[in-house]
């Protein structure tokens, strides 16, 4: 339904109560085909030729409008669990549809059905034209195939990928994590699994199809001390060929969540107040997803609703910061080698030298800007039309080395791990959840900290930055999800570690006391 | 349709026999919606569709899976469902899984909840059209020059499921939801835009209050955001206002559940009996309320729904607890997840409570934050008027408030009298003593 609040967030593991959802899935009548092409899908299993594209988009153009584009889907989604010792559940999700959109200036008329049958597509097309309302528009008389990059190759289908492979691989995180720590009562392990294929084609006469992968490898694990329990989470993940999950990923997985799990038993909520932040490396990049990707989509900005509406060219940062959204780092999880209304993935500045460099744009946005669109028009499904969002959000390295940020710092926090993040598009405003961290007293790490919340204002903020490290990281996870709309959008982050000179960090006690 | 969902669902409960299953659950949705969206005076956005859905989930030699497809063709059902047992045959063994128990499906009440609006099918694209038109036009006339950009929104949709498990049960519901709504961004100081939003859910669209006031009630709301700033860190009374309650409620909920219980990933282990909130802290799962956005005849499990008190004068009186959990934990299930949660309003207004209080802050908005569901630690950003002499003073905006629940609900002194209706949480306003909120 739409949205109650159009708040954006973003949501990193399960620490989030009840805010992740799981996709159930599994293998179904589609499955036997097995197509393993990443171009022809849909012709090949539902008949869909050029022929019904096109007559589907004079559909949608019959009363009008600039442009109108249709985007088959067929999504294959599975997860495996295991609990209380035993891999003993297993869902899965069958997904396929149409969506039809016509688009008018910035008004868009949008249908879909999840029946491939010609009937059932015109009729989609003829609601999306009811928004236009003049003579009908053109469409190309023929397709040109979009030749891109692939980013995510794969050698195998996940649907080809049978339980009993993936049964020992959830086994062994499980006996890794009794193994490696006496304290561990519980273990959830899951591997999640998708395989999405697209195909759209454009009135005015791009024709794109792409097949997607998007997994991980999950866990989560509670330890106890003293009768006291605490919990943590992590995952390996992204758009990867199963290859990926070795054994030894399972026991990096293990490693990672009972170092996390086990450090909780002496951390405590850090003083309430401002002071400075540090930011590790990784999946702290959160902290730009919220500070000023959300307000850097375009959408926003032409409808003057975001705080950077008019800063363009302006200087918000010192010169040494520079932010990035693309499409095209290998495997992670916001890469697309074409985005969902036919843009080919690519590399966009947010920011360079401290400059405003450039909004993220789709087809709607990139018009009423007179720019390229910047292939960020994504979608969450054949439900949805596509609007701007971000792929992967991260700051470039800086020169600094980071054990130099952490000494520049008197008494602040050193954050490590992250849960979720939101903002206020228009006042700027955002905060993000810090699940695990340090103090920082005297140039130095010491007391571990947890479960605070960080705030802080987006142009402030960038204008804060003081120090930039030399070791940027991506987040290697494959869970990160981002709301918008209604709509949820996997998506990547990542940062070097950086100082920002003061946020407010909100503990329990009084600053001082 | 439901005789054609009806027939499908026995189709599938057939075909799971034949494939070797030994149990199965089956459940089949349909939905049709249409929403419309205004800016600027136009249609910003029509969508409209029907969806469908079925569930399956399987139980053999104590394995289970459960798996859902959007393809409700026969044969494409038949071969999925051949699948899905094939699939539950590889996985573990789990002595816990099972259909619940028949008899906690009997006793289920024969009454008219008034989920489905009788008049829906008279709602006409025009209909849609000179709401969405209204809404906008009364929020941009009520914002006046501070307003840069106002969007409506009217959505409404027919919903209906048909579930059927191999040991008995059957359900049918059909419903409605209508939904209007409007935001609004403001020109504030510098860079600053807030943004504002108001909105009303009903089961049938001519309860929903007038799309003027909706409007007019989406400007007012913007306009308090104008001037947010921070203030310094105090320990103040605070009151969170209706709507906002659910997000810091739902980390106690969380720990009530069966899931977190058996997993121990609750703050609640073991708290059943014990006092852990104040007097004012009573919660009430009432599945029963006419028109109600939770409201239900039988929950995710097929039992029949009974009205419970979850929590009484601040003692932890019950859990939620599915068959599954309560197979695990060895303890009576109550029932998977929350109806119609309620929080018996009080007498006074919210405004009569800050005149009392004099100083503190009304929180009419929540940024970030999360709760830690095995230590109850919990912190969040807020945004918020500060009052002062029981007059609003200045807007708030960039803090923060933490604690734990354990302590927190104990610092809860009154509710106020204006239930939420819009949310199957219908909470009032709550006034809670003596919170630190942080800030420079």
């Amino acid at each position: 339904m739409g949205s109650m609040s159009r708040r954006d967030f973003l949501i990193t593991s399960s620490m989030a109560g009840g805010a992740v959802a799981l996709t159930r899935i599994l293998p179904n009548a589609w499955l036997g085909t097995a197509y393993a092409g990443t171009t022809g899908f849909f012709e090949s299993e539902f008949g869909i030729n050029d022929q019904l594209c096109k007559k589907a988009l004079e559909k949608a153009l019959s009363k009008g409008g600039d442009f109108a584009d249709i985007y088959f889907e067929h999504t294959i989604s599975n997860w495996v669990s295991l609990e209380d010792g035993k891999v003993d559940r297993a869902y899965g999700d069958i997904d396929l549809g149409v969506g039809i959109r016509t688009v008018k200036g910035d008004q868009t008329g949008y249908g879909f059905t999840q029946d491939l049958t010609e009937e059932s597509i015109l009729a989609a097309a003829a609601t999306a034209a009811t928004i236009a309302d003049s003579s009908p528009s053109s469409v190309t008389k023929q397709f040109v195939k979009l030749k891109t990059e692939n980013y995510y190759p794969i050698d195998k289908l996940p649907s080809e990928i049978s339980l009993s492979t993936k049964l020992p691989l959830i086994k062994k995180v499980n006996e890794q994590c009794f193994a490696l720590s006496d304290l561990v009562i519980k273990v959830n392990a899951s591997l999640h699994d998708q395989q999405k294929r697209i195909m759209i084609a454009t009135s005015d006469g791009t024709k794109a199809e792409d097949l997607i992968p998007r997994n991980y490898l999950a866990a989560s694990v509670v330890a106890e001390k003293d009768g006291r329990q605490e919990r943590a989470g992590w995952n390996f993940g992204g758009r990867r060929d199963f290859s990926f999950y070795t054994p030894k990923v399972a026991d990096k997985l293990a490693d990672e969540v009972i170092k996390r799990a086990v450090i909780l038993f002496d951390a405590e909520q850090p003083p309430a107040g401002e002071m400075p932040v540090v930011l590790g490396p990784g999946v702290t990049g959160i902290l730009l997803h919220e500070a000023i990707g959300h307000g850097m989509e375009a959408d926003f900005n032409r409808k003057g609703i975001s705080t950077y509406a008019t800063m363009i060219g302006k200087k918000v940062a010192e010169p040494f910061v520079n932010i990035v959204d693309e499409g095209i780092t290998p495997h992670q999880l916001g890469s697309v080698n074409v985005d969902d209304e036919g843009t080919p993935g690519q590399k966009t500045m947010l920011v360079e030298n401290g400059i405003l460099t450039s909004y993220l744009h789709d087809r709607i946005s990139s018009k009423f800007y007179k720019v390229k669109p910047t292939g960020n028009g994504r979608r969450e499904s054949y439900q949805h039309y596509p609007i701007p969002r971000m792929r992967n959000t991260y700051m470039l390295a800086g020169e600094a080395k980071p054990e130099d940020v952490i000494k520049s710092v008197k008494k602040g926090i050193y954050v490590e791990d992250v849960s979720n993040g939101q903002v206020k598009i228009g006042e700027g405003d955002f905060a993000f959840y810090v699940s695990q961290g340090k103090m920082i007293e005297e140039g130095k790490i010491t007391k571990p900290i947890k479960d605070i919340n960080i705030m802080g204002n987006g142009p402030k903020m960038l204008q804060n930055v003081t120090m930039v490290a030399n070791d940027l990281k991506l987040n290697q996870g494959g869970t990160g999800a981002c709301g918008k709309d209604g709509q949820r959008m996997p998506v990547s982050f990542g940062l070097p570690t950086c100082l920002v000179k003061s946020m407010t960090v909100g503990g329990v006690q009084k600053q001082g006391a | 349709m439901s005789k054609e969902m009806i027939n499908l669902c026995e189709f599938v409960l057939k075909t799971a026999k034949e494939a070797g299953a030994d149990d199965c659950g089956v459940g089949i949705s349909k939905s049709r919606f249409v929403e419309v969206q205004y800016r600027e005076h136009k249609p910003e956005t029509v969508k409209e569709a029907t969806t469908q859905g079925i569930g399956i989930d399987i139980y053999v030699n104590s394995r289970y899976s459960s798996q859902s497809s959007s393809d409700l063709r026969k044969d494409a059902l038949k071969s999925f469902v051949y699948n899905v047992v094939e699939t539950a045959k590889l996985l573990e063994e789990d002595p816990y899984r099972s259909l619940p128990d028949p008899k906690y499906f009997e006793g289920r009440k024969d009454i008219d909840l008034q989920i489905l609006d009788p008049e829906y099918k008279k709602i006409t694209p025009e209909l849609r059209h000179s709401m969405a038109k209204e809404l906008e036009e009364s929020c941009l006339e009520a914002g006046g020059e501070k307003a840069i950009s106002v969007t409506s929104q009217v959505y409404d949709s027919f919903n209906e499921e048909t579930i059927l498990s191999s040991n008995g049960f059957k359900g049918e519901t059909k419903s409605t939801t209508c939904f209007a709504y409007a935001e609004m961004t403001a020109q504030d100081e510098g860079d600053r835009r807030p943004n504002g939003y108001h909105y009303a859910v009903n089961r049938a669209l001519n309860k929903l209050p007038s799309c003027k006031e909706i409007g007019k009630q989406t400007a007012a709301r913007t306009m308090k955001l104008m001037g947010g700033k921070k203030l310094k860190t105090e320990t103040f009374p605070i009151i969170i206002e209706n709507r906002n309650v659910g997000r810091i409620l739902n980390g106690f909920v969380s720990a009530m559940r069966g899931f977190a219980l058996q997993q121990k990933r609750s703050f609640l282990l073991d708290k059943k009996g014990e006092k852990l909130g104040s007097d004012v802290f009573t919660l009430i799962d009432d599945p029963f309320i006419i028109g109600g956005l939770g409201s239900r005849l039988y929950d995710g499990d097929g039992f029949a729904t009974k009205k419970r008190s979850m929590v009484e004068k601040g003692v932890l009186k019950e859990f939620y607890i599915d068959w599954y959990r309560s197979r695990k934990l060895e303890v009576e299930p109550t029932t998977g997840g929350t109806s119609n949660l309620v929080i018996p309003p009080g007498k006074r207004s919210v405004a009569e409570i800050m005149k009392d209080l004099g100083r503190g802050i009304l929180i009419n908005g929540f940024l970030g934050g999360n709760s830690n569901s095995n230590t109850g630690d919990f912190s969040i950003g807020i945004t918020g008027i500060l009052f002062e002499n029981g007059e609003p003073t200045q807007a708030v905006a960039e803090m923060n408030m933490a604690d734990n629940h354990m302590e927190f609900w104990k610092k809860l002194a009154e509710a106020a009298n204006d239930p939420w209706t819009n949310s199957s949480w219908r909470m009032p306003s709550l006034v809670f003593n003596d919170v630190v909120v942080a800030g420079v």
